[in-house]
């Protein structure tokens, strides 16, 4: 059953800007990833999900509710974290967080502490003083504070340290395995391809390709397998290019850069 | 239609603001009241006579017989209405505009809340704000009128003088809260919301000195607000006042609806 539908959504802001005629769908439970350069739409079309923006034309529904016209029922069953992190600046993290659970009055039910201390998070400063990577770290915890059904992630991990980013990541496979429906915007392959089962590609505000995670990383991927001298030369061989050996035989995969999946896709121009 | 931890919290973003200008109203106000001598009144009615024109521009005019008279003509005319006019300038840009201008109108509205019930809570917010500035302003003026010359204002006259002055307020209020919900960039909603009070009041000013420029009146709502009028009991004073009062709530109706219904791109 899918959860998120959108539905030849439209939005033109002149100039070639915008998105046009975006259409896909995220079923219960799974992780979609929303790939594409800055500027190719994935926030716009986040922000039409989020009930921020009336659709020019198409539609978009979460759960069967219009994204625009029940956006406070759609609300309910969300955790967001926006793409641009914008807080109160006058409250240190602490107020912040007790003020954001007063307003969705979540009562007692919340994970916050897990999450404080999950992703090392200390919320006394005040807001204005913490740097881009801790306001990401708040964004996180206030998305997921009244432990949502659906998650809409927008870049969830910019800002954040590469051992942050690999404990998000981790986090997010295990809420895909207590049945959450995420889906996550990114502009980088990797962290996409470790998290989610399918993956569009956006470009220039056009969806041009839908795919499981799978056949994307076999159709970018190639593998070489050498013959080596002798065993000991395998090993290195494999240990410096990150492959496996067998014998004297070492295999090598090469992942292609995201650069050059989008050249792919976005060929020639 | 409140949310109670929203109102709570702009509540305290607007406490130092109130603070400041109730202490400046308290020290206006009691000095104003204080210099209330029938011997002084010759002093500055002879000032009218010298230079009438930027007397009159402040509104103070000549011949003011008796202490209400004597407050409406110097406290009505600028520190009263200057005051909470800037509350309402600096409150209502910050309770939408502002939000919406950082992106951080993105944390209200991401939650299951309506855009009605966010709208509809900076207003009371506002209104809040303007309620206690007068409220506290009444208070003064009669703790300082009875300390230093007792049962000599008429205080009945003074409540529907202040209700006038709220309603007046209530207006200027909607203007800045309409504007804040149109515009998403605060260098528009604070050019309009600041702009149509501040020339609106300049004109006032002008209409003030009177000659050719009086005609300036037809063309500034601050006409509407007429304390002499009032105090005196005229019906066209009153009116005056119900038409800023009908006109206040339709402003703020239209600014939540336009909220509710604006792309926001944040």
């Amino acid at each position: 059953m899918s959860v998120i539908q959108i539905e030849n959504l439209v939005r033109d802001y002149g100039g070639g800007k915008g998105i046009f005629n975006v259409s896909f769908h995220v079923n219960q439970g799974e992780a979609f990833g929303f790939l594409g350069p800055n500027g190719a739409g994935k926030t716009t079309t986040i922000r039409h999900l989020m009930g921020f923006l009336r659709p020019q034309s198409g539609k978009c529904t979460i759960d069967g509710l219009d994204c625009w016209n029940e956006r406070d029922k759609v609300q309910a069953k969300l955790g967001y974290i926006p793409g641009e992190i914008s807080f109160f600046d006058d409250m240190s993290g602490t107020d912040f967080l007790k003020f954001i659970a007063d307003y969705r009055r979540i009562g007692t039910q919340s994970r916050k502490e897990e999450l404080l201390e999950r992703f090392e998070l200390d919320p006394k400063s005040k807001i204005k003083k913490m740097s881009k990577g801790t306001k990401q770290k708040l964004g996180i915890v206030a998305a997921f504070m009244h432990n949502p059904d659906i998650l809409i992630l927008d870049e969830p991990t910019s800002g954040l340290d590469p051992l942050m980013q690999s404990r998000f990541v981790h986090f997010i496979a295990e809420e895909k395995e207590h049945g959450k429906t995420i889906l996550m915007s990114s502009h980088m392959f990797e962290e996409v391809e470790r998290t989610c089962d399918r993956i569009g590609i956006l470009r220039k505000g056009k969806m041009i390709a839908v795919d499981s995670a799978i056949a994307l990383h076999e159709r970018h991927t190639r593998s070489y397998t050498v013959t080596l001298e002798n065993e000991a030369a395998a090993k290195a061989f494999a240990a410096d290019f990150n492959g496996i050996y067998n014998g004297v035989k070492a295999t090598v995969t090469t992942k292609q850069s995201l650069e050059e999946i989008f050249m792919n896709y976005y060929g020639g121009e | 239609m409140i949310h109670m931890a929203l109102y709570k919290r702009e509540m305290k973003g607007s406490a130092k603001l109130l603070i400041i200008f109730s202490a400046i109203i308290t020290l206006y106000v009691s000095v104003i009241i204080y210099l209330y001598d029938p011997q002084l009144m010759k002093t500055l009615d002879s000032f009218v006579e010298v230079m009438p024109e930027l007397m009159a521009a402040v509104g103070m005019k000549a011949n003011t017989t008796n202490l209400l008279g004597f407050m409406a003509s110097y406290l009505y005319g600028f520190i009263l209405i200057i005051f909470p006019m800037l509350f309402c300038i600096l409150r209502a840009n910050a309770l939408i505009a502002k939000y919406v201008e950082k992106g951080s109108m993105a944390s209200l509205i991401a939650v299951p809340v309506k855009r009605r019930t966010i709208a509809f809570t900076q207003m009371s917010v506002l209104i809040s704000g303007i309620l206690l500035l007068i409220f506290y302003s009444t208070i003064i003026e009669l703790i300082c009128a009875e300390s230093s010359f007792p049962k000599t204002l008429d205080i009945t006259a003074l409540l529907i003088l202040n209700s006038g002055l709220l309603c007046l307020h209530l207006f200027i209020g909607s203007i800045c809260f309409l504007s804040s919900c149109i515009f998403s960039d605060t260098k528009y909603s604070i050019a309009l919301g600041a702009g149509i009070p501040a020339f609106m009041y300049v004109l006032q000013m002008l209409a003030n000195v009177g000659g050719n420029a009086e005609k300036a009146k037809y063309f500034t709502f601050f006409t509407l607000f007429y304390p002499d009028g009032i105090i005196a009991g005229e019906s066209s004073a009153i009116i005056g006042i119900f038409i800023l009062l009908t006109s206040a709530i339709i402003l703020y109706g239209l600014g939540i609806i336009i909220f509710e219904r604006k792309d926001l791109h944040i």
